[in-house]
């Protein structure tokens, strides 16, 4: 059958009741944007992945291949960016095979629209979507509820208000390759230093009509250092108070103890 | 026959080699042996009328009604096989219930046409089943007058709406007649069955295409010419039944109806009157050679 | 994910969610309108598109061709409202080819209908829709909540349409020159914008005529004096 199976939400809703806690999804705190310029478009994102109020991943990648000239920045739940923009690439190249052109950008976004919309936002992928066919250079956002923006400049994310403010206050129309870049990369950059949902690096993109430049860490505001000073302690820094041994056959009252074989056949428990 | 004996006509879907169906071409032969159906479309309606052979005196007359109605707005006669003709009914009444479904709208007549003319042309290319033993004469009114959608809430506002096209007329009657094959035209004067040569020469006489007739001429016309029709089937007892179409502004108010006992008798009388009348005449130039 | 249920019994009482959109759902809260005038219907539109207090868009364009001059404004959920358009607009082509002439605005008016009325428990979606057809001239269907249709002079819809019963009614006649239509539109939709919170920045006209379609855009910068194109 098509569709959800809701079977473990309700259980999981039953485990909360009791003082369960839920599993947290990986990252929704992110900025992401897009900027069109004379030629093409720049998109661009963070790298922070959070789950609750953990940095999962220092140095994620949001900027997702759709084509070789479409590309998605993607906000939301980690999995469903990345599961979603796989499935419409797929789609999307099957599509182009079948048709003998290059794929457009408004068939992503539709596809995007419609495969979001009939999920009624269970999915929560939020996506910018930019890229050059055709047809010219097209940049839109997608909610996961499957409604679509078209606009010269987009963020979104818990840092879009950031990005975005940077966005109202040093766009100007006409902009060339370079000062797109920048003006994306300053974005991004206020939402690493005011939003707690964003940190670590930033990611372009550049899509113009003859190639596609991403630009892993194009800027790492946040290297961590060397440390000044060592601060591995000698032993006996920490004073033993009593001791206390407990032998094999005492503990085997209440597991089971196996010996292993210590040698090449040893088993790697930290591998 | 040329076909006996050859093969090609044992089977629907096979052409024989100079490009023939046969199985419907023996359709054909099945309608050319029904009674007499007619369509006028006159300038403010269409009128439908057909010969109802009586094959038993057990038959209550009036019953066992030959004409229906497909839509409000739309008539169906048919000559050939009964049953595959109460079969086209039922397809049609469908076809007219989900255009109504789809499009909140009652189904153009030339659209009814169009799909029964598709229904009938896919018995056409299969093995399994035969073509429809029956022509049919498809009637309808569609409205001169806008009119709401089905579904839509209150009347509408009372001022009407700005910028509508001056000068163009919409709607108005429609006749179409549908055969075996599939083939359908649009017709000003539509006549099948056994009768058919009598009627379409009838029909040819009245100016249909040029300035026409009202619908009330139609109905006296209609029963007229199945009263000709009939003629060279005298032996056989017959009952007219007729019905017709006029715009909201008409006497049936856009709906497909029998035509009253009242009307229907009159133009009986008449159909009758004038029958006598030419064979008076024939009598008369009879007498008149046997003078000479 | 969390869902706001329709209505709830408690025991402090009942409580219902009017808006009834989904948690962080794209929201147009919005001033629309459509009004007949004498050559044919004109639609207007604010620009905010919201996601709880955040302006999620400042120039969205809420009005949406469906035909060449049949086109609806959307309020609601912007992702509703923008399926429901796409059906339509997919269903009249599919019309237009497969009948060989235009679909009529009660054509588009009855699929808008069907497709909200069927779906009525799923969608959020307030629509106009206006058009123009040479036999039916200018007209205007209203498509509210629950997915009834109403056949109306002129329309207003969206939460900022509360503002304006008054200057509406006040202020619309028969039979309007274009440019008095226009400038009536103007004027309920900047009433609008000022008294709602949840509308604002430029507005948007279509105007339908036998000529086509013809956009107007006005911006906040100049009071929404001037036309920018």
């Amino acid at each position: 059958m098509a569709g959800f199976d809701f079977t473990n939400y309700n259980r999981n809703a039953a485990l909360h009741a009791r003082g369960v806690p839920l599993p947290k999804a990986t990252s929704t705190g992110t900025t992401i944007v897009g900027c069109i310029f004379d030629g093409g478009v720049v998109i661009a994102a963070d790298t922070r992945a959070t789950s609750g109020p953990i940095v999962a991943d220092k140095n994620c990648e949001k900027l997702h291949y759709i084509a070789p000239q479409i590309w998605c920045a993607g906000a939301g739940t980690a999995a469903d960016t990345e599961f979603t923009t796989a499935i419409i690439s797929s789609n999307l190249e099957l599509h182009a095979l079948s048709t003998g052109r290059k794929p457009r950008v408004v068939t992503c976004m539709t596809m995007l629209k419609q495969h979001l919309f009939r999920y009624q936002g269970h999915i929560g992928a939020y996506l910018v979507v930019a890229g050059v066919d055709p047809t010219g250079v097209h940049l839109f956002t997608v909610h996961a509820h499957g409604s679509t923006d078209k606009l010269p400049y987009v963020t979104m994310g818990s840092g879009s208000l950031a990005a975005m403010s940077v966005f109202e206050s040093q766009w100007k129309p006409n902009l060339g390759r370079d000062d797109a870049v920048k003006l994306c990369s300053d974005a991004i950059l206020s939402g690493i230093f005011n939003d707690l949902g964003s940190g670590s690096n930033v990611d372009v993109a550049v899509i113009t009509a003859d190639k596609t430049e991403l630009k892993r860490g194009f800027v790492r505001p946040n290297e961590r250092s060397a440390k000044l000073k060592s601060y591995a302690f000698p032993k006996g820094t920490t004073a033993v108070l009593n001791e206390k041994i407990i032998s094999k056959n005492d503990i085997g009252r209440y597991v089971s103890v196996t010996e292993v074989s210590v040698g090449e056949e040893a088993m790697e428990i930290d591998a | 026959m040329t076909s006996i004996g050859t093969g090609y006509d044992l089977s629907n879907s096979i052409f024989s080699p100079d490009g023939r169906n046969f199985q419907v071409e023996y359709a054909v032969k099945a309608v050319e042996n029904g009674g007499t159906s007619i369509g006028i479309r006159c300038k403010d309606g269409v009128v439908l009328a057909v010969e109802k052979v009586i094959a038993s005196k057990l038959w209550r007359p009036g019953a066992n009604k030959r004409i229906a109605t497909i839509d409000r707005h739309l008539g169906a006669v048919y000559s050939g096989m009964i049953p595959d003709g109460r079969h086209f009914v039922d397809r049609a009444r469908d076809e007219a219930r989900a255009w109504r479904d789809t499009w909140k709208s009652p189904i153009p007549t030339a659209d009814l046409a169009s799909r029964m003319g598709g229904y009938l042309q896919a018995y056409t290319l299969y093995s399994s089943v035969r073509p429809f033993g029956i022509t049919a004469i498809v009637a309808g009114f569609d409205p001169s007058q806008p009119s709401p959608v089905d579904g839509e809430v209150g009347r509408g506002p009372s001022v009407g709406p700005g910028g509508v096209k001056e000068g163009l007329t919409h709607g108005g009657p429609g006749l179409y007649m549908i055969e075996p094959s599939g083939l359908y035209w649009g017709y000003y004067g539509a006549a099948t069955g056994k009768g058919r040569q009598a009627a379409k020469a009838e029909l040819e006489k009245l100016d249909l295409a040029g300035e026409g007739i009202s619908l009330e001429q139609g109905v006296k016309e209609a029963a007229r010419i199945i009263y000709v029709a009939h003629d060279d089937n005298k032996d056989k007892e017959f009952e007219l039944e007729m019905s017709w179409i006029s715009d909201v502004d008409g006497p049936t108010k856009g709906r497909h109806e029998e035509v009253p006992r009242a009307v229907r008798e009159e133009a009986e009388r008449l159909a009758k009157k004038a029958l006598d009348d030419d064979d008076e005449e024939e009598g008369k130039k009879d007498d008149e050679k046997m003078e000479e | 994910m969390e869902f706001t249920t329709t209505g709830m019994l408690n025991e402090d009482g009942i409580h219902v969610d009017m808006d009834r959109l989904k948690k962080g759902e794209v929201n147009l809260g919005t001033s629309i309108m459509a009004v007949t005038f004498k050559d044919g219907v004109i639609l207007g539109a604010d620009s905010r598109t919201t996601t709880g207090a955040y302006i999620a868009n400042r120039v969205t364009d809420k009005l949406t061709r469906v035909h060449d001059t049949i086109w609806c404004c959307r309020s609601g959920s912007a992702a509703d409202t923008q399926a429901v358009a796409d059906i339509v607009q997919y269903q009249l082509g599919l019309y237009a080819t497969r009948n060989g002439k235009n679909p009529t605005t009660q054509t588009a008016a009855s699929i808008f209908q069907e497709i909200c009325y069927a779906n009525k428990d799923r969608l959020s979606a307030g629509l106009i829709i206006a058009g123009w057809d040479e036999r039916h001239g200018g007209q205007v269907y209203s498509i509210p909540l629950g997915g009834s249709l109403h056949k109306q002079a002129y329309a207003i819809g969206g939460s900022g349409s509360t503002y304006i019963y008054g200057y509406c009614d006040a202020h619309w006649r028969e039979g309007m020159e274009e440019a008095e239509a226009v400038d009536f539109v103007k004027g309920a939709l900047r009433e609008a914008i000022k008294w709602d919170g949840s509308s604002g920045g430029v507005i948007r006209m279509v105007v339908l005529t036998e000529q086509g379609a013809d956009r107007h855009l006005y911006l906040p910068d100049t009071d929404y004096k001037v036309r920018h194109y």
